[in-house]
């Protein structure tokens, strides 16, 4: 299996504290990986760093196209998702709560609509070329609103959906732009097992049939041990092990950064 | 260069007063989050109770120096009791809410307080006959004699005396202390005890303490104010608070400085009715650059 | 009532009238006038009791009424009557809006003056318009719209008067003009955060002002423009005697010559305007960039992860309400025949803004209550000049803080999957 990211000596230091600290490793394409660590360990640091968030301050982080590889560094703010294909999901849901769960997902596809739109001359002039692209759009969400069991749901404002709901519109949202690598910080936190188990179907889902690279922040263990494919361990800024979800569970530096050791 | 030493001896004096302006609205910029529009109509009313108690005073036959005194207590007890009340008024209720809301009721109270005085004393203009003249000339042989006015030294040394205690204030009182807590974190604070009501009227009275005294000095350094007076001098003193960094108290002040210093360096060299663009102009020129100002604290938000 | 609450009432009054006491001792009570060259104090103590009364008696009663809340629910529950009907009528009430506004000016009772008030009002609505697509719809805080007002208004006057070109001509090159200097200003200052953008475009406002004030060679300075071109009905003039080869407009349908006929003319001018800008808002907040503009206002930073680009789809809201902005310019520089900068000051911003806050962010209908609200309350205290103002702040802060999210803040998905579900 070819890799889809890698990561090479990434270090990113605020002022005095190094929050990441020469950190390498690979995810491949179709596969889940998954980061965990204690608090603080640096992940959502290493997201951030992948995203265009922060700028970090040594190392490379490479995503392999078709055409070739491209450095993350050089795109920053809206051109990580627009030109890089990486999308992400945050910690703290962030969803467009007045909007409906529809608008939600149309606004991610908003950069195909804008051009279909003619740059909004076409849409003022209600020509048919945009309306339908702009159905094929709603067709598009309503393909993913099928699959996590929203659809009845389109037109609800998003912010009124019960938690389980709201993350996992977050996550179809993010699909929405056809990424090639999708970046879930901690998709996992506040969901009851049962949730957590549609969750697992999702990520299953995803990686099977839109042959995305998910790369996942989590703590909860069901859903790491449950689908990962590959396990990145970090502490203090360090990656500390790194290897198959059973192989993470039995090795024994995991256990000692997160158990502690008998003095 | 004489002329020179002058624009800067002026500068510092309409520095001062801006700075002092100033820290009022970066104060409660850092406690809630919202610029106090009508902070500038504050200011006009330390001006007017200023005004009012001098003539009542002057009246009486005593002596400068207490009346100085007396007239700056008593502008700093009238004043904060507006700035008290406006914040209970018009502010308290909206803290929740989504951040245009404080905003606009801040218009608000601005176009209320500044019609109001309008009304209770008249449109027009109220001068005053200079209380404080004479001062200390220098360069007397050169062309241009620079002149640095008593009163001019007086505000200069009374906002290096108000920002001393005030920074004492601030930094090693329990007051202080509280006060930097709610900035950070109101929700915490409030849990761990702290009387956030109390703290947040307490921030709006120093600043509205601080303005009226800024009020006075101007009455005695233009003589002659209106109704009109707080609108200008609080855009220019906000835009102070954020080149020297919101949130920042000293910054305030070197905010003011620089701001009283290119208004006066423009209006002696470049253009006198231009002067007031200056400070704009400045302002977004600086925001380009440094969007949270010289000394701001970066604003990292939390992803 | 409890004795202990009647007690707790009398101290919270007596403390509210201390308050009171100092709040408008001095500013009230001690009046200063002008006598020679000095002031003199003239007392003026019977206002103040009567005021501090006022506001004892009044904290009195809110102390009495705060167990049972009535009032407050009254209203708010009044409020979200407004919308609710609002918002299922609304085809219908738009509807009837615009007959009432089309046959306005052939109803009995509307003389000059009420053609006055409700052009007035238009303008404003038109305007109000304009700034939801920046602030309402995008959230960006632009406290300086009346620059594009201003440019609107001095590059019509200008071009007027220099090229003598027609209504239909000049207003839209204005109104690019104005888009243009919506782009100007906005590339640099789109980035900032709410707060200091606010503050920088009031300082643009002020700018312009300054600049239109002070540059004598272009602007003429306070004495402003005049001698703009009226208007005319597609080429014919709305004069008593009209010039050489031209003929009159009440000349040409039969009719006696009455000025009226051009003030109803500009009615319907700005009507046709401002409902060319509603339709245009409407239209747009169901596109892909309408849509980004109130996903930016809602989070950003879930924006830019979507791909979204911030700083194009604000620039993009910031140009075009200022294109309209200028429009509304162009309309005001026709409809006065002349232009100075004091009709283009900071309160007009800040009137605008008030408008589209207080009608509820994004809401058009609101937009136009507001306007109505507003400008209706400050019609009716014409004669108490400066009171109204105090009535006109008055009603911002109290609207505010009674219903922070304006008053009819509903907002109905822009494109539905299901369809009207009734």
């Amino acid at each position: 299996m070819s890799n889809l990211l890698s990561v090479e000596n990434l270090t990113m230091q605020f002022g005095g504290l190094t929050a990441i600290d020469n950190l390498s490793f690979d995810a491949k394409n179709n596969e889940i990986t998954s980061i965990i660590g204690p608090n603080g360990a640096g992940k959502t640091t290493v997201f951030n760093c992948l995203t265009g968030f922060y700028k970090p301050t040594n190392g490379q982080m490479f995503l392999h196209k078709d055409e070739g590889k491209i450095s993350l560094r050089k795109y920053t703010d809206f051109k990580i998702a627009h030109v890089a294909k990486v999308a992400r999901t945050f910690q703290n849901i962030r969803l467009f709560p007045a909007m409906s769960v529809l608008e939600n997902l149309l606004v991610a596809q908003h950069n195909e609509l804008m051009v279909a739109s003619g740059y909004s001359f076409f849409g003022l002039l209600n020509l048919k070329s945009y309306r339908d692209k702009e159905q094929l759009a709603i067709d598009k969400a309503r393909y993913w609103l099928d699959i996590i069991g929203l659809t009845n749901r389109a037109d609800d404002n998003s912010g009124d959906l019960p938690y389980g709901d709201q993350r996992k519109l977050e996550i179809v949202r993010a699909m929405c732009i056809e990424p090639k690598l999708l970046c879930l910080d901690e998709p996992a936190a506040g969901l009851n097992p049962k949730e957590s188990a549609e969750l697992n179907k999702l990520l299953k889902f995803i990686k099977k049939e839109k042959k995305t690279g998910i790369l996942l922040i989590e703590h909860d263990m069901s859903v790491v041990m449950g689908i990962s494919d590959h396990v990145v361990v970090l502490n203090y800024g360090k990656k500390i092990f790194e290897g198959t979800a059973d192989q993470t569970k039995n090795s024994k530096e995991v256990i000692e950064a997160y158990l502690g050791v008998d003095e | 260069m004489e002329y020179f030493i002058q624009q800067l001896v002026n500068g510092i004096t309409l520095g001062s007063i801006y700075g002092l302006i100033a820290i009022g609205y970066t104060m409660v910029y850092g406690i809630i989050g919202m610029i106090n529009f009508a902070h500038g109509d504050i200011f006009m009313i330390g001006a007017f109770v200023a005004l009012i108690s001098f003539i009542i005073f002057g009246l009486t036959g005593v002596a400068l120096p207490i009346i100085l005194l007396l007239v700056l207590l008593i502008a700093m007890l009238f004043t904060a009791c507006y700035g008290w009340t406006v914040e209970k008024l018009a502010y308290k209720p909206l803290r929740g809410s989504f951040r245009l809301a404080p905003l606009i009721s801040a218009l608000g109270m601005s176009i209320v307080l500044q019609n109001y005085v309008q009304v209770a004393q008249g449109a027009r203009v109220k001068p005053m006959q200079p209380l404080i003249s004479g001062g200390l000339e220098f360069f007397k042989n050169s062309e241009f004699v620079v002149t640095v006015s008593y009163l001019q030294i007086f505000i200069v040394v009374l906002t290096v005396i108000l920002m001393g205690i005030f920074t004492y204030l601030i930094t090693k009182t329990d007051l202080g202390r509280a006060q930097r807590a709610c900035e950070q974190d109101r929700t915490m604070t409030a849990l761990l005890g702290i009387n956030v009501d109390r703290t947040i009227s307490i921030t709006f009275i120093i600043g509205s303490s601080l303005a009226s005294v800024a009020g006075m000095m101007f009455v005695l350094y233009y003589g002659v104010i209106d109704f009109y007076i707080g609108f200008l001098a609080g855009i220019k003193a906000f835009t102070a608070a954020v080149l020297g960094g919101i949130g920042s108290l000293p910054g305030a002040m070197l905010g003011g400085l620089l701001i009283g210093l290119i208004e006066t360096f423009w209006a002696g060299y470049v253009s006198l009715e231009y002067k007031d663009v200056a400070a704009f102009s400045v302002l977004i020129v600086v925001l380009i650059f440094f969007p949270t100002g010289f000394l701001g604290k970066p604003d990292i938000e939390k992803v | 009532m409890e004795k202990k609450d009647i007690i707790q009432s009398v101290k919270d009054s007596l403390f509210t009238g201390i308050i009171a006491l100092a709040l408008f001792g001095p500013i009230v009570g001690l009046r200063t006038a002008s006598k020679g060259e000095g002031l003199f104090i003239t007392p003026q103590w019977g206002i103040v009791f009567i005021l501090v009364g006022l506001c004892i008696f009044g904290r009195f009663l809110i102390n009495l009424n705060s167990a049972r809340k009535t009032e407050f629910t009254f209203l708010s529950k009044f409020t979200s009557k407004l919308s609710s009907v609002t918002e299922e009528k609304a085809k219908h009430l738009a509807i009837t809006a615009i007959l009432f506004a089309t046959v306005f000016p052939f109803l009995p009772f509307t003389d000059r003056y009420f053609m006055d008030v409700a052009i007035m009002i238009l303008t404003y609505i038109m305007l109000g318009w304009g700034l939801n697509i920046v602030v309402g719809l995008a959230g960006l805080l632009d406290l300086g719209y009346v620059a594009f007002y201003a440019v609107g208004a001095y590059s019509y006057a200008l071009i007027a008067t220099t090229f003598g070109w027609s209504f239909w001509i000049c207003l839209p090159l204005a109104g690019i003009f104005a888009a243009f200097f919506g782009i100007l200003l906005g590339f640099p200052v789109l980035r900032l955060r709410g707060d200091y953008l606010a503050i920088v475009t009031l300082g643009f406002g002020e700018i312009i002002r300054i600049v239109l004030i002070n540059w004598y060679e272009v602007t003429n300075g306070p004495d402003g423009i005049t001698g703009i071109p009226r208007p005319s009905f597609f080429g014919l003039p709305f004069k008593r005697s009209p010039d050489e080869g031209e003929v009159s407009f009440h000349t040409f349908f039969n009719l006696e010559y009455s000025t009226m006929h051009r003030i109803i003319f500009l009615y319907y001018l700005i009507l046709v305007l401002a409902l060319i800008t509603n339709y245009f808002t409407l239209k747009i907040r169901k596109l892909p960039v309408g849509r980004a503009w109130e996903a930016l206002r809602e989070d950003e930073i879930a924006c830019k992860s979507l791909g979204v680009n911030p700083t194009n789809t604000k620039l993009t809201a910031f140009a075009i309400g200022a294109m309209f902005g200028g429009f509304a310019g162009s309309f005001f520089a026709t409809r006065q025949a002349f232009v100075s900068p004091e009709s283009f000051t900071f309160i007009e911003s800040a009137i605008i803004v008030a408008i589209v806050v207080l009608g509820g962010m994004g809401s058009q209908t609101g937009v136009v209550l507001a306007s109505i609200f507003l400008i209706g309350i400050t019609e009716m205290f014409r004669d108490l000049e400066q009171y109204r103002m105090i009535a006109f702040g008055g009603a911002m802060v109290l609207i505010m803080v009674f219903k922070p999210k304006g008053i009819l803040a509903n907002r109905k998905p822009t494109i539905l999957m299901h369809g009207d579900k009734k």
